[in-house]
Parts: C-alpha cells; sequence; structure tokens
C-alpha cells in the first residue's frame, strides 16, 4: 500500500498514461519513417511489417536525392521560408515595438485589427491576391509566395512579440536616449537585443508556417521552377499512385527541417503557440 | 500603466517637448506604418477588391479586360441557391462539428493529464505538439496511406479487432470519406487543444481541490464542480477559436480527398476554391468567400469579446 502511494505521489501512474497515448499518437509519425525504409514489396505484406525488413534507403535515392523535382521544390521552400521570415520581422519588430511602447493613438484599434486579420480564412485572401498579382505580372514567382504568407504570419508576429516589449524596463529607453540615442536608435541598438527570445520564437514561427503552407502555393503559382516542397509533394501523390514508400520518403524529408527546427527550439515555439494561440 | 516619474523620464520629456509633440508622435506611428501598410495593401485591399467582385459578373472572359458587368446580388442569389453551396455548407458543418468533439475532448482529457507534475511531462507535451508541427500536406499523405484500402494499416487493425469485414476504401467510399478527413483533422488539432486548454487548469487554485478532498468530495464532484465551472471560459474561448481554424480547413482535406470523391469531401473552402481557381467564376467565388468570411466573422467577434472580458476579470 505505502508503495503504491509513493508510486502515486511521484506522479508514474500519469508518466505511463502519458506515455501510452504518446505511443498511439505518434505512430503516424513512425509509420511515415518506417514505410519510407521499407522496399516496394514489403509495403504490401499481410500482415504489416511493423519493422522494416530489410532496411532500405532506396526510396530516398530514388524518390529525393536523385529527383531533380524534389531538389528543386526543397530550395523553392527554403527560399520562400526564409524570405517570409525576414519580411515578417523587419515588418513585426518596429510594429510591436510601438504598439507595446510608445502610446500611439489607436493602438487599440491596431490591435483588433491584428487579431482579426489572423483569424481570416485564406481562401479569402487567396483569391482577389491571384487577381491583383495577374494584373501587375507578379503570378508565379517567389515575391508572390512571400508576400502571401506574410499576409498571416505579420499579425501573428506582432501580437507575439508586443509582450516581449512590454517586459522590458522603460528606464533602459530612457537611459539610451539620454545618451543621444534616438528613438529609432534606441530601438536598434537597446530594445531589439533584449528581446531576442521574442524574435526568436517569431522567426521560428514564421518560418514553419511557411515551410507547410499549401493553398497560397497551389492557387498563386504554376510555375515548377518556383514551387514549393508542399504542392510538390501533392504532385507526387498522383505520380506516385500506390507506391507509399517514395510518398513517405518525400514526406520524411519535408518533416525533417521542422522536427529539427521543434527539436532546438521547442521552449520557444510552445511559448509562441501559448501568446498567439495560432495555426494556420 | 501608471510609471514612477522619474528625473530621468522628467529630463527625456523636456528634450522632447522642445522637439515638438506633432513631430514625436509622428516618429512614433514610423514603426507602425510599414506593418499598416503591408496589411492595407495585401489584406484590406484584396478584401475590400473581393467585395467589389462579388457584385460585377467576373469570369474568365471579362476578368483580364476589366469589363464584368455590375449584376448587384446576381452571385449571392446564384451562390446561395446553389444545391452545391448548400452541401458544401453542410459538409463544413459536420467536419468542424465532429472535429471539435473529439479535438476538444481528448485535448481536455490530455491537459487534465498533464496538469499535475510527472516525470517527462515537460519532454512528452513537446513531442506531443510534433503532430501539431508538422505540415498539413505531410500529415494529409501520412493518414491517405494509413487509410488506404488494400494495404492501410487502420483497416488490418480494425480487421485484428473483430471491428471490419473485408475492406474499407476509406477515402473513395462516398459515405466514409468525410469521415476519413475528420479522423485526420482530429489527429492534427488534439495538441493544439490541449496547449491553450492546460494554462487555465494551471491557474485553478490548488487550494480548492484540497478544500473539497477535505469535506470529502470524491474526484469526480472535484472535476465537475470545481474544475468544469471554472474551466466554462477558456473552454468557449477555445472552442470558437476552433470553430474558426476548422471551418477554414482547406489543406487537410484537399492533400486527402480533393473534395471527393466527387463531391463527398467539398467543405466550403474546397467549394469556394474550385469556384475560382477550376472554373474561374470569380464573382460567384468572392461573394462565396464573402459569405463566409462574414459567418467567421460574427464568431470571430464572439470570440474576441470574450477573451477581451477574460483579460478584464
Amino acid at each position: 500500500m505505502s508503495t503504491l502511494a509513493r508510486f502515486r505521489s511521484a506522479g508514474y501512474g500519469r508518466m505511463l498514461a502519458a506515455l501510452l497515448f504518446l505511443l498511439v499518437y505518434l505512430f503516424p509519425v513512425y509509420w511515415m519513417v518506417a514505410t519510407s525504409l521499407k522496399t516496394s514489396a514489403a509495403i504490401f505484406a499481410t500482415p504489416p511489417q511493423v519493422v522494416p525488413s530489410p532496411l532500405v534507403f532506396s526510396a530516398y535515392s530514388v524518390a529525393v536525392i536523385n529527383n531533380p523535382a524534389t531538389i528543386r521544390a526543397i530550395l523553392n521552400s527554403a527560399i520562400i521560408s526564409i524570405g517570409t521570415m525576414a519580411l515578417t520581422l523587419v515588418l513585426a519588430a518596429p510594429a510591436a515595438y510601438a504598439l507595446a511602447r510608445l502610446r500611439l493613438r489607436g493602438a487599440t484599434v491596431i490591435t483588433l485589427l491584428l487579431l482579426i486579420t489572423q483569424l481570416l480564412p485564406a481562401i479569402v485572401i487567396a483569391t482577389p491576391l491571384f487577381v491583383l498579382f495577374a494584373r501587375i505580372k507578379l503570378l508565379n514567382s517567389y515575391p508572390a509566395l512571400i508576400l502571401a504568407n506574410t499576409t498571416f504570419t505579420l499579425p501573428f508576429a506582432v501580437i507575439v512579440l508586443r509582450p516581449f516589449f512590454l517586459m522590458v524596463p522603460a528606464e533602459l529607453e530612457a537611459a539610451a536616449k539620454i545618451d543621444g540615442c534616438t528613438q529609432w536608435g534606441a530601438f536598434w541598438r537597446v530594445i531589439l537585443p533584449l528581446v531576442r527570445p521574442g524574435l526568436v520564437t517569431v522567426a521560428a514561427f514564421a518560418f514553419l508556417m511557411a515551410w507547410g503552407e499549401f493553398l497560397f502555393a497551389l492557387a498563386l503559382n504554376t510555375n515548377e521552377d518556383v514551387q514549393p516542397v508542399t504542392v510538390a509533394l501533392n504532385k507526387f501523390i498522383g505520380q506516385y499512385g500506390t507506391q507509399w514508400e517514395k510518398l513517405m520518403a518525400v514526406s520524411t524529408t519535408i518533416a525533417l527541417p521542422i522536427i529539427a527546427i521543434f527539436a532546438a527550439l521547442q521552449r520557444y515555439i510552445i511559448s509562441g503557440l501559448v501568446a498567439g494561440s495560432v495555426k494556420e | 500603466m501608471a510609471q514612477p516619474q522619474t528625473q530621468i523620464d522628467e529630463r527625456v520629456r523636456a528634450r522632447h517637448q522642445a522637439r515638438g509633440a506633432w513631430a514625436r508622435q509622428l516618429g512614433h506611428y514610423l514603426f507602425v506604418v510599414p506593418a499598416l501598410l503591408y496589411i492595407a495593401l495585401t489584406t484590406i485591399y484584396p478584401i475590400v477588391s473581393n467585395l467589389r467582385m462579388s457584385f460585377y459578373d467576373v469570369t474568365v472572359t471579362t476578368f483580364l479586360s476589366n469589363s464584368a458587368p455590375f449584376i448587384g446580388l446576381g452571385n449571392y442569389r446564384a451562390v446561395l441557391g446553389d444545391p452545391a453551396f448548400q452541401h458544401a455548407l453542410r459538409l463544413s458543418l459536420v467536419f468542424t462539428g465532429g472535429s471539435l468533439l473529439f479535438q476538444f475532448t481528448v485535448g481536455f482529457a490530455l491537459a487534465l493529464l498533464f496538469s499535475r507534475p510527472f516525470p517527462g511531462n515537460g519532454l512528452f507535451r513537446a513531442l506531443l505538439l510534433l503532430g501539431w508541427m508538422l505540415p498539413i500536406v505531410v500529415s494529409g499523405s501520412i493518414f491517405r496511406w494509413m487509410l488506404d484500402g488494400s494495404f492501410g494499416i487502420i483497416n488490418f487493425a480494425l480487421q485484428g479487432l473483430g471491428l471490419l469485414r473485408g475492406q474499407r476504401f476509406w477515402l473513395t467510399e462516398p459515405d466514409y470519406a468525410l469521415l476519413g478527413t475528420i479522423i485526420a483533422n482530429i489527429w492534427v488539432g488534439i495538441p493544439f487543444n490541449m496547449v491553450l486548454l492546460l494554462p487555465g487548469l494551471q491557474s485553478i487554485s490548488p487550494t480548492l481541490y484540497e478544500a473539497a478532498s477535505i469535506d470529502g468530495a470524491t474526484g469526480w464532484q472535484s472535476f465537475r464542480h470545481i474544475t468544469l465551472p471554472l474551466m466554462r471560459p477558456v473552454s468557449l474561448s477555445v472552442l470558437l477559436l476552433g470553430i474558426i481554424y476548422t471551418f477554414k480547413v482547406f489543406d487537410v482535406v484537399y492533400v486527402m480527398t480533393r473534395g471527393g470523391p466527387v463531391d463527398a469531401t467539398t467543405v466550403l473552402p474546397i467549394y469556394v476554391y474550385n469556384l475560382a481557381f477550376q472554373f474561374f467564376r470569380f464573382g460567384e467565388a468572392s461573394a462565396a468567400a464573402i459569405l463566409l468570411l462574414v459567418a467567421l466573422t460574427v464568431v470571430a467577434v464572439g470570440y474576441l469579446w470574450l477573451s477581451r472580458r477574460e483579460e478584464v476579470a
């Protein structure tokens, strides 16, 4: 009985329950990786092979490494995601600072506007953006996708960054101005370095959101040279049909940067998720 | 926002007053103007032009020449009278209701589990979020494979448990395709609900539970009379947010079924997409998009009003 009580107070029961749920919940991720390491014959084994045997990398070599379309798409995704991230930071950081610190008239209205923008369905923006970009001949280009992605990363970034600026002591800014800094100088040299955790959170989110974005890439681009991995994968579904090991190899490759960023920055990302409570 | 007036503040103020309050305010606005301009150009302008387009007969022929005739509410009449629109609306309601019911209850149960410390709590919680972080196209492809009729692991598991005889082609049988997409969407949304509900649970004072247990309350009674009532405001705003995010889901469904077979999973966002990008009926697509926008704005206003009230309280 006392052992049971100790077991319970240390939380081992909860740990077991959580572990069990996690095993079931993460099975699809495992299944993706496992499938990607099977031979095409092993895919159709009955009963299904839980652990791939033999373990082969042929799906990766065919569908990823030796497939120029995949490599190109990964490169495109990197360009679009980094572009979105940079544009988001440049626009969001000063805006969040001003909304947090500079007692602007209309700050409440602006914040409300950001919150509403963040909740808009992408499809509502996609059609008119298509028309707009068609008129200014911007369709099928990196800038089109970067500009479109930033419509949802920007409001999110401002909302998440604002509390970080609120936490910076006002005295620091005042002291910087005594030392001869302008408002901009104080922001750039004194405040920004202090909110680095916030900037990391927002940068990571902007990258992740842009990397996974699908609708804009589908609607605003038909050019294969610009096409990101998400749309490429969607095309492979038709192309590879039931060659699941290849489809899962591409899927795993797309998921890898996400998993890496997430593993490195998980602390920042969870705080950002709660602060912005958003997912596109 | 009352701050102690330090001497430093006074001196800064004096210097700034010399430069003029007007110039200072203007300088301050320069920080927000780029972002606002951006939103005006890439979000507000598109929405206004969408609204405008919804009153014109914009088709593939009139679109580039910019000569579409004004037809008043014609597009709205066409969309609202379109059986495909009514069908899409029904599907969206089922998709949203079904997804939220399970995302929320499972998310709530997990939040309860994670609200007390246990070894590995932080790590497990982070791992759970992986399902939510993956690009939707990836999750959609995984579920496409798992729900495959001939070799999918889900059919195999159901057969093993005696719950399924023969094969079920989840995503190509009209009666089951929507259910298949809902299953994938539930999987994606569970961590999101859990992470948003957890801070609410953690903010309930432990002394309440202690007092209840001293008075002899069982675990279920504590849950029923302390947890549930205190979680009502947080739950409501998570649910409203869930409605907004689920109602606009496009990618999960599109990747898994393209809205098919035929129109069995053509939820509203896919209906709008098809109108615009398959049939190039931009006028009608705009009207449908505006209807979707209005419906979600009503929910969004409710959500913002609720979360504001919570902040004040």
